[in-house]
């Protein structure tokens, strides 16, 4: 009897190997594509009309206007689209575990050294440092393929990414990963790429505050500078030595303090890049200022120190609107959020290098609707596309795979009918690593599928009459945003999605019986209706009905 | 002619750079003559109908109908006064972050690394005639962080504010806050050393003992470092180094302190490692150890009628300038809140009210006397031919409640003007006007008025506690 049951295993086993072995053979018989009759933007040369691009194991094979299909490729009829390098974004948190909600800069900025609470710090494992002060910690060893946010960057054209420990002072070391591939080693194009450094104090203990946060950034970089004189002189001769202890977070920044690796900084006012601008001058560090919202004033001293930018286009929005009786905007936060619409167009003006990334999106194809508005503050679309692909490239020392069409490189393609940066142009087809990645449907529902984007007016009844408010909606794909204005008060609804079979689901944060509450409500569309439940805690539940009011503003 | 034209191309690219020419343009700021005014000199008494004229950044000379040199801006200050720069020997203002509380020491920090250059208090604080601040870390530890002193530069980058030549120093703080009397007791939550009087000396004695030693491992390693080369430096501990420097008396110690047993229990941890307190700040019972804190060759800087906010202030009384004054110790009145900051020459004006000070020994506590208390008197404090340009004109006696600042000056350079002031009100009303019609400043959903960034009101002045900032 166990003997059977041995050999049914066995049996079971080998058809499973045998399948597997299938699945790659299929996956792998295909590795030479051609997009044919496309226009083609190589970035680092002339713009090619009608040409074609060959892929052959994972690598741009060829790109001319007169090359011919191999005859073992799978054509891709490039009619009516544009070819460019994949999109690299530049600074993100992309396929790490622990996805925690991040500050958005969209209120007014400022006050970023007290903000709401943050996600742990990622620890290494014997560390002589607490938590959030371990540089030793490297993304490449957390990092996992999968997952939303991958491909939602994936459907905006965005094929590579810098990936950064969310929080810590030493925040650790980042990786440069294909936004495509079933293993965190099939994903890594590079690691580590930089050390990361974020001012935020630690949580219970020293540095609470920014000040000894400067203070012990020094105070280990200069331990780091004796620790490696104290190695190499026992190195040399042990004997009679006391063996210095061996320290893995000093270790870890003496790349750093040689100028073998840059040393990435947070800092987006005018006086949060001056003051990285001084440390890294204190100790020759190789500095790249990620943020930047403000770079633009310190254009002289950025090209003095060759520092460059590596820009969030995560910009500054009212994204809220208040009680009548609020006082208006100081001045200098209304500023701030034109002004950081025109910081690309000054850094390019300038010579200063930047790159673009998406800075902790909510919603991450706002950064194409961004990228526009820069565009139009002074921006040059050419720069926006260098400052997608090449740039970044050559900020994180990857231009020799990355960055541009040339023969020889990583087929990193982003395919898109219409003009990139075009508010109505699409993406038809991203390769990764010279593979097509499945593309799920493009933002606003998509065909076959009722989009609630809009404007709805809202019924709420909580026990004591309706109460009309209006709600704004804007779908991508499953998810939801928007906001509601009305006598329950205004905000950003959060949490929000939607489901196939129609259900909607938000929290809104409402004025109830003069006092504010987080809502959440759950309903159904049905008819060009949404209708559902109201539930707040400590409120007994209530009801809603949206109807439609007009087209999203 | 080789060598002209390569002068030229160096002349063209120095004069290209923006850096360059911002410097050029502000070496170029006109010479100003200040005529007819009444000038408060501080440490030369009361000038009448006299002229002073700034150049370079300095006063350059000080008299009666002075000559206008050509392209001058002319001043008529007929019926007004000239009062030098008003010094606040305890601010905070500028400071993105004001405590390192979570040890009880932290030499290791610097407020010089966190200073908010666009800080609007800076502005207030010129409208209210003050140029100068000593920036001190906050009262939560023993030995707190380092000072910065600054000239208010209002608009200009952070490294413009700092005071050239102005002496180091460090803040101490004894009592309440030090000990956390204040805040409440969190259950599981260790309290941080100390909690008593008893451990703040214990405190500053061990990290003064801890500074010898580490000053000695350096003596002796520079020692033996001559004979052998292979020698590993002694760690670099960025909290020891600023008290050596205290050992050395190259910095100058600030000391947060209220009652008459704390200021004596530092005097005598002082005497006992050989440095000197510089200044006793707040020091609300200086009244009864005047003659000590004196003979200490320490200053005191007070506030003018401020007390009973908690336990340690109880015993406070107004006059405590007038009778550390005559006890021959240098006083000033800081303010230690940005509002207070505005009207200083108030709170100096006070002192004649309670303890009959002269009027000049009360200009002194906002000017020549914070300016020693800072090592600064050389430069600020007073108005001398030499001296730094900082100064004001006032449109009436300053220790007139009536009296209001018309132009501040500093280094020469106007920073605040009043008259420009209520020019611009209407170009920034008609930017405000075009700035909200702007795309990302349109609220969310339409009709309703933004919301005002939060803002947490300052505790009480003394408490040093940390705020947020905008």
């Amino acid at each position: 009897m166990p003997r059977v049951r041995l050999r049914l295993v066995l049996l079971v086993a080998t058809f499973a190997l045998l399948l597997i072995a299938i699945v790659n053979a299929q996956r792998s018989a295909i590795d030479t594509y051609a997009i044919t009759n496309a226009r083609i933007v190589p970035v680092s040369g002339a713009t090619i009309d009608r040409g074609t691009v060959v892929i052959r194991n994972g690598l741009i094979d060829a790109v001319s206007t007169n090359v011919t299909a191999p005859p073992d490729a799978r054509i891709i009829d490039g009619t009516g689209l544009t070819v460019y390098p994949g999109l690299i974004d530049s600074y993100t948190n992309l396929a790490l575990p622990e996805a925690a909600a991040s500050p958005s800069p969209g209120g007014g900025g400022g006050a970023i050294f007290f903000a709401a609470p943050q996600p742990r710090p990622a620890a290494g494992p014997n560390s002589s440092q607490p938590p959030g002060l371990q540089p030793e910690v490297m993304v490449e060893e957390i990092i996992r393929p999968g997952g939303t946010e991958i491909e939602s960057s994936r459907n905006i054209g965005i094929t590579t990414a810098l990936t950064v420990p969310r929080t810590g002072i030493w925040m650790g070391q980042s990786a440069l990963i294909n936004l495509a591939g079933d293993t965190p080693q099939q994903m890594i194009v590079r690691s580590p790429v930089a050390m990361h450094v974020g001012f935020t104090p630690l949580r219970g203990g020293y540095p609470g505050s920014l000040m000894g946060v400067f203070a012990s950034l020094r105070q280990m970089m200069l331990d780091a500078q004796r620790y490696r004189d104290s190695v190499q002189l026992y190195d040399r001769a042990p004997r009679g030595m006391r063996r210095p202890e061996v320290d893995r977070s000093l270790a870890a920044l003496l790349p750093v303090l040689e100028g073998r690796m840059p040393v990435v900084m947070l800092a987006n006012s005018e006086r949060e890049i001056a003051r990285a601008l001084d440390l890294a001058a204190e100790f020759k560090l190789r500095l790249i200022i990620a943020g930047g919202r403000e770079s633009d004033r310190l254009t002289d001293r950025l090209l003095k120190q060759n520092v460059p930018v590596l820009l969030s286009l995560n910009l500054p929005r009212r994204t809220t609107a208040a009680i009548p009786e609020a006082d208006p905007e100081p001045l200098r936060v209304l500023r701030e959020r034109v002004e950081a619409q025109q910081t690309a167009g000054k850094l390019a003006k300038a010579g200063v290098r930047f790159a673009f990334q998406s800075g902790s999106l909510t919603n991450i194809s706002d950064l194409m609707v961004n990228v526009g508005r820069v565009i139009d503050n002074g921006l040059q679309s050419t720069d926006a596309l260098r400052a997608f692909t090449i740039w970044p490239a050559q900020i994180l020392g990857v231009e020799n795979q990355l960055g541009s069409i040339e023969i020889g490189k990583i087929a990193n393609l982003t395919v898109t009918r219409g003009d990139l940066f075009d508010r109505n142009s699409r993406v038809a087809h991203v390769f990764i690593d010279g593979r097509p990645v499945d593309l799920r449907p493009a933002a606003g529902g998509g065909p076959g599928r009722t989009s609630v984007s809009g404007q709805w007016s809202v019924n709420v009844n909580l026990g004591q009459g309706d109460t009309a408010i209006t709600l704004n909606l804007q779908q991508e794909g499953d998810r939801l945003s928007g906001s509601i204005t009305g006598p329950l008060g205004a905000g950003e609804i959060s949490n929000a999605s939607i489901t196939t079979a129609g259900e909607v689901r938000f929290t809104v944060t409402l004025n109830v019986q003069g006092q504010t509450k987080e809502a959440t409500f759950n309903g159904r569309l049905e008819n060009n209706q949404i209708r559902g439940s109201v539930t707040i805690v400590g409120v007994a539940p209530g009801t809603f009905t949206a109807t439609r009011a007009g087209q999203p503003n | 002619m080789k060598r002209f034209i390569a002068r030229l191309l160096l002349t063209a690219i120095i004069g290209s750079l923006p850096l360059g020419a911002a410097r050029a343009q502000r070496q170029a700021a006109p010479e100003t003559l200040i005529r007819n005014a009444t000038v408060l000199t501080v440490t030369r008494g009361t000038l009448q109908n006299t002229d002073v004229l700034l150049r370079n950044g300095k006063i350059a000379a000080i008299g009666r109908n002075l000559n206008a040199p050509a392209n001058a801006r002319i001043i008529d200050a007929t019926g007004k006064y000239i009062l030098p720069g008003i010094i606040d020997c305890h601010s905070h203002s500028m400071l993105d972050t004001i405590n390192e509380g979570t040890l009880a020491v932290t030499s290791m920090v610097r407020t010089a690394d966190v200073l908010n250059p666009t800080d609007a208090d800076l502005y207030r604080e010129l409208a209210g005639g003050v140029t100068t601040l000593n920036l001190l870390h906050g009262s939560a530890n023993p030995i707190g962080g380092l000072n910065t002193v600054v000239k208010i530069k209002y608009g200009r980058p952070a490294s413009e504010f700092i005071f050239p030549g102005a002496m180091p120093g460090i803040k101490f703080a004894l009592g309440e806050n030090v000990k956390r009397s204040s805040t409440p007791a969190l259950p599981g939550v260790t309290r941080r050393y100390p909690s008593t009087r008893m451990g703040v000396e214990e405190v500053i004695r061990d990290a003064f003992t801890r500074a010898r030693d580490y000053k000695r491992t350096w003596d002796e390693y520079r020692a033996a470092s001559k004979n052998d080369k292979n020698l590993i430096p002694p760690r670099r501990d960025l909290q020891l180094e600023p008290l050596v420097e205290v050992l050395e008396g190259k910095r100058y110690v600030h000391a947060h302190c209220y009652i008459a047993s704390e200021i004596l229990m530092l005097i005598n941890i002082a005497d006992e490692f050989g440095f000197k307190v510089k200044t006793f700040q707040h020091v609300l019972e200086g009244y009864k150890v005047a003659k000590e804190i004196a003979a200490h060759g320490a200053g005191a800087s007070i506030f003018a009628d401020s007390w009973a906010y908690k336990i340690e202030a109880y015993d406070a009384i107004p006059y405590n300038a007038a009778i550390m004054t005559r006890a021959g110790v240098v006083v000033s009145m800081n303010s230690d809140s940005d509002e207070r900051a505005r009207r200083l020459n108030i709170e100096a004006a006070k002192a004649m009210h309670w303890g009959d000070l002269t009027e000049e020994q009360a200009l002194r506590l906002v000017t020549i006397n914070p300016a020693i208390q800072l090592g600064i008197q050389d430069r600020v404090g007073s108005i001398e031919v030499g001296k730094d340009a900082d100064l004001a004109i006032w449109n009436g006696h300053p220790f007139s409640v009536y009296s209001r600042v018309d132009t501040t000056f500093v280094d020469g350079e106007v920073f605040f003007d009043r008259q420009q002031d209520l020019a611009r009100r209407a170009d920034l009303a008609k930017e405000r006007t075009t700035l909200e019609q702007a795309d990302p400043n349109k609220p969310a959903a339409q009709g309703q008025s933004p919301q005002r960034p939060r803002r947490t009101p300052r505790g009480h002045v003394d408490d040093d506690i940390e705020i947020e900032k905008p």
